[in-house]
């Protein structure tokens, strides 16, 4: 109302003045950021062995498959949905791809198994994408649904066996190292290639949402959905865009996920979603949809995996770990509910 | 009338930007628009005129393309339509600004004002890289041409934080970066002080100067007349009436829009004798208002008015028990009762009907019995406390009646009705409280001239019956109509106290209005 006052104030031309903001509400990454670095000094100072290269790379390697997912997740809050589906999407993609190879093609290029894991976790996921448009269902129900469809598909009629040995080239693909570091005590890191897949996947994800039309459509979309078809947005085309997406995201995580595990179980994955919104969620996104970053999800990402990974280094029980996310989760909520409120 | 591009089209005050043509609309069983035929010249202003229900909305979804007509056609700039999509309206110029002015609230100013050009580029194919340097010179040059500051900080801001006046001018700025050649305004004045009106007046008469046509609707006449142009009226899906706004006076517009003979004429002769029910006395709330005092007698009905930054919202709350005042003192009946809540304010008998009745107010997806009985749940207990359903009925079928609402039966849900319907089962729950004292907040907002009528008459014979009530609104004429005193309000305190009865609106205008510049300059 403040502001009312000021443009009402000048007679003849008009003023508007720039609302001021603070901090965190123009950059929510930051309290990201804050809270990794609070993290990392309180297990640094109880333990000295976490300021070390090896724990970059720990965290890196296991942010890789969570962070595909959750570029995935964050396209699909900035949209204004949510999709729960991804992980089901990704076993289904990695296991049936992983038993068809082994079946037929043994020796398939992995060029090849992850092009077609992108393929099939588009198409499933843009499934998703015109069901939610046509049935202009919440993408909540919709997705719980499909969870719960592609998992049973998966376990009826492609199979509940784990393969313990996966095909060769993803088993290669897996070994790959992108840097060595060997430690004064003679113990070896290793940073696998896999980074890479983020790396890029990343790179892709910021282009689209900062500079390209869809971009913009989805951020529209996730501000209001009416509004954005006035506009003359095609929300067919983006319903489908995103969760295809999503799915395209995901399939490649699935395969990258079995290269680095070297083992494919149909049991793997699901169950995971929730930590994977969690880590968008203390990125910045606004569940509510229309907001969010690459940077705050991919330092979202991170925080999650510091805080599952290295929190046993200062001697806190793994047992932990959820209600210290959860504590997060609830600060960053009133952090960033303040940005609402006039 | 057929397509044409030819020489004429030089001289394009001779050409109709938009033709009408025989436009029918039906909605299952309804009739919404029934041969609906007109012409939009280009650098003309229309008043789209007509009670709730009379097919304006959906003639302007026609326009934009939102929705399909029936039958009929449409002729733009030369080009025949039987219907238009929504980017196909945008690209041949036509902007509609709907009340909630179609702004995404996330993105920023610069993206909502210069998007839709890029949009329209690419024939709303999205996977197309957009060009940052345009969009940024597209948003600065149409801020500018709304007096909105163009630099990088408020392009940048989203939308959502800024006062409903720039969104507002905001959404006018996008107007223009589409160059459009029409802009449709759907109640723009509705959430404006005067002072920003008269702002957007400005503007809009810019826009005519270099050959836009600007198509409002409003409900407010007085504005229309302030504005001038053509008046179009519609009454029952059918046009009745078009021509220079001049050539009709206000009761003959009224009768047009709703067929029937009304009157402005004042209903209150003087002062009230009844006894003090309300007293304030030294009201203050911090940056909000300071040091109001006031009575209000049993049977009187008081007026507040002033702008937006007055303070009349923040002391109508705080009578509500919404945000209570932290200092003076409230008396009720004499009594200090400590307000910390609506429900404290209940409790002493003051009814509170909000602004905004979708958003604070109504359950609109609920019927309008549940509607009328949520304030009196605790009086309707039958049986183990359980709620006795038949009460609430009863209590429902007398509301309809008594306010003589629209409505074929009580579990209509209340988004059904029209909007002075709606307004009138907002009241019927407040006064199924019994309430002392009614404090109406812009009673007739958003409610067409023959709802506002009945609103009216039923607020007067309240007022005859005995309850208080306080009436806070922009809407001088109403004020004036309805109100034995007026109580003006400005930066926080009350600046005047006028007697209605022979007050001349333009004298209040300027002491709600006039003053404050002067105030201003000095």
């Amino acid at each position: 109302m403040s502001a009312l006052a000021t443009t009402a104030q000048a007679a003849g031309t008009m003023t508007a003045s720039t609302p001021r903001r603070g901090l965190f509400a123009r950059h929510p990454e930051l309290f990201t950021l804050m809270l990794i670095v609070l993290v990392s000094a309180v297990v640094g100072s109880i333990n000295q062995n976490f300021f070390q290269i090896s724990t970059i790379f720990d965290i890196l390697r296991s942010s890789t498959v969570t962070g595909l997912f959750a570029l995935g997740v964050l396209i699909v809050l900035a949209a204004g949905g949510i999709d729960v589906s991804f992980t089901a999407i990704a076993v289904l993609t990695m296991y049936a791809i992983t038993k068809a190879v082994l079946g037929y093609w043994p020796e398939a290029p992995f060029f090849l198994i992850i092009s077609f894991g992108a393929l099939i976790g588009a198409l499933l996921g843009a499934c998703n994408g015109f069901l939610i448009h046509r049935l202009k269902a919440p993408s909540l129900i919709v997705t719980i649904g499909t969870q719960y469809l592609l998992r049973g598909f998966l376990l009826t009629f492609v199979g509940t066996l784990f393969f313990m040995v996966i095909p060769q080239s993803m088993d290669g693909f897996g070994r790959i190292a992108l840097l060595n570091y060997t430690s004064a005590s003679g113990a070896t890191a290793i940073l696998p290639a896999s980074v890479l897949v983020l790396a890029a996947a990343a790179a892709v994800t910021w282009f689209l949402l900062n500079r390209t039309l869809m971009g913009r459509a989805i951020y529209a979309m996730g501000g209001s959905l009416s509004i954005a078809e006035r506009l003359g947005y095609n929300l067919r085309v983006v319903h489908i865009f995103v969760f295809g997406y999503v799915g395209l995201l995901a399939g490649i995580g699935g395969i990258v996920h079995a290269s680095t595990i070297r083992l494919a179980s149909p049991f793997d994955l699901v169950g995971t979603e929730m930590d994977v919104i969690a880590a968008v969620i203390l990125g910045g996104a606004r569940i509510t949809g229309g907001t969010g970053t690459v940077t705050g999800t991919l330092l979202g990402v991170i925080l999650v995996t510091l805080i599952n990974n290295v929190m046993i280094l200062a001697g806190v029980p793994s047992t932990w770990q959820k209600a210290v996310i959860g504590s997060f989760i609830l600060l960053a909520g009133a952090v960033f509910a303040t940005r609402k409120k006039k | 009338m057929t397509a044409n591009d030819s020489p004429q089209s030089a001289t394009t005050n001779a050409q109709p930007f938009l033709d009408v043509i025989g436009i029918h609309k039906r909605f299952g069983g309804v009739h919404a628009l029934r041969g609906v035929s007109l012409a939009i010249m280009p650098g003309e202003i229309y008043h789209l005129l007509g009670e709730n229900g009379c097919g304006k909305s959906t003639l302007i979804k026609i326009i934009s393309g939102a929705q399909p007509p029936d039958e009929g056609d449409l002729i733009v700039a030369g080009r025949r339509y039987h219907a238009l999509k929504p980017l196909e309206s945008l690209a041949a110029g036509i902007e509609t600004v709907y009340q909630d002015l179609s702004l995404i609230p996330n993105l920023s100013v610069a993206e909502n004002v210069a998007l839709t050009e890029q949009l329209v580029a690419t024939d709303g194919r999205l996977l197309r890289q957009f060009d940052r340097a345009i969009l940024k010179q597209t948003a600065t040059h149409a801020l500018e041409a709304v007096g909105l500051p163009s630099d990088a900080d408020f392009q940048g801001t989203p939308v959502e934080l800024l006062p409903i006046a720039t969104r507002q001018l905001v959404a006018i700025a996008r107007a223009i970066a589409t160059k459009a050649r029409m802009v449709i305004m759907d109640e723009p004045t509705t959430a404006l002080t005067q002072r920003e009106v008269d702002n957007l007046i400005r503007v809009i008469n810019g826009l005519r100067a270099s050959g836009v046509a600007v198509l409002f609707v409003s409900h407010k006449l007085d504005e229309c007349y302030a504005i001038g142009g053509q008046v179009i009226i519609l009454r029952d899906g059918e046009k009745v009436a078009q021509g220079p706004i001049v050539d009709y006076t206000k009761a003959e517009l009224m009768q047009l829009m709703t067929g029937k003979q009304l009157d402005g004429r004042r209903y209150r002769t003087g002062a009230a004798t009844g006894e003090v029910v309300l007293q304030a006395k030294h009201l203050g709330a911090s940056g909000a208002f300071e040091d109001v005092s006031f009575e209000l007698r049993r049977g009187e009905i008081l007026g507040l008015t002033g702008l937006l930054d007055s303070g009349r919202n923040e002391l109508a709350l705080a009578l509500a028990g919404v945000s209570p005042a932290d200092r003076g003192e409230l008396l009720i009946d004499n009594e200090a009762p400590h307000f910390k809540t609506p429900a404290d304010a209940i409790a002493k008998g003051i009814g509170y009907v909000p602004e905004d009745r979708l958003s604070e107010g109504l359950f609109l997806d609920k019927p309008i019995r549940d509607n009328v009985v949520t304030a009196v749940l605790n009086r309707l207990r039958g049986r183990f406390g359980m709620l006795d359903a038949s009460k609430g009925d009863g209590l429902a079928e007398h509301t309809i009646k008594d306010l003589q609402i629209a409505a074929p039966n009580i579990m209509l849900p209340v988004q059904s009705l029209s909007g002075g319907n709606q307004q009138r089962v907002l009241i019927g729950r407040w006064l199924a409280i019994e309430p002392r004292v009614l404090v109406l907040h812009g009673p007739t907002v958003g409610v067409d001239v023959g709802s506002k009528d009945t609103i009216y008459r039923i607020v007067q014979r309240l007022a005859e019956n005995g309850l208080a009530v306080l009436i806070i609104s922009d809407d001088l004429p109403e004020l004036l109509q309805n109100c034995d005193r007026i109580l003006l309000m400005r930066k926080g305190h009350l600046a005047g106290e006028y007697a209605a009865a022979n007050l001349e609106e333009a004298a209040l205008y300027r002491a709600l209005v006039g003053e404050e510049s002067q105030e201003v300059a000095a």
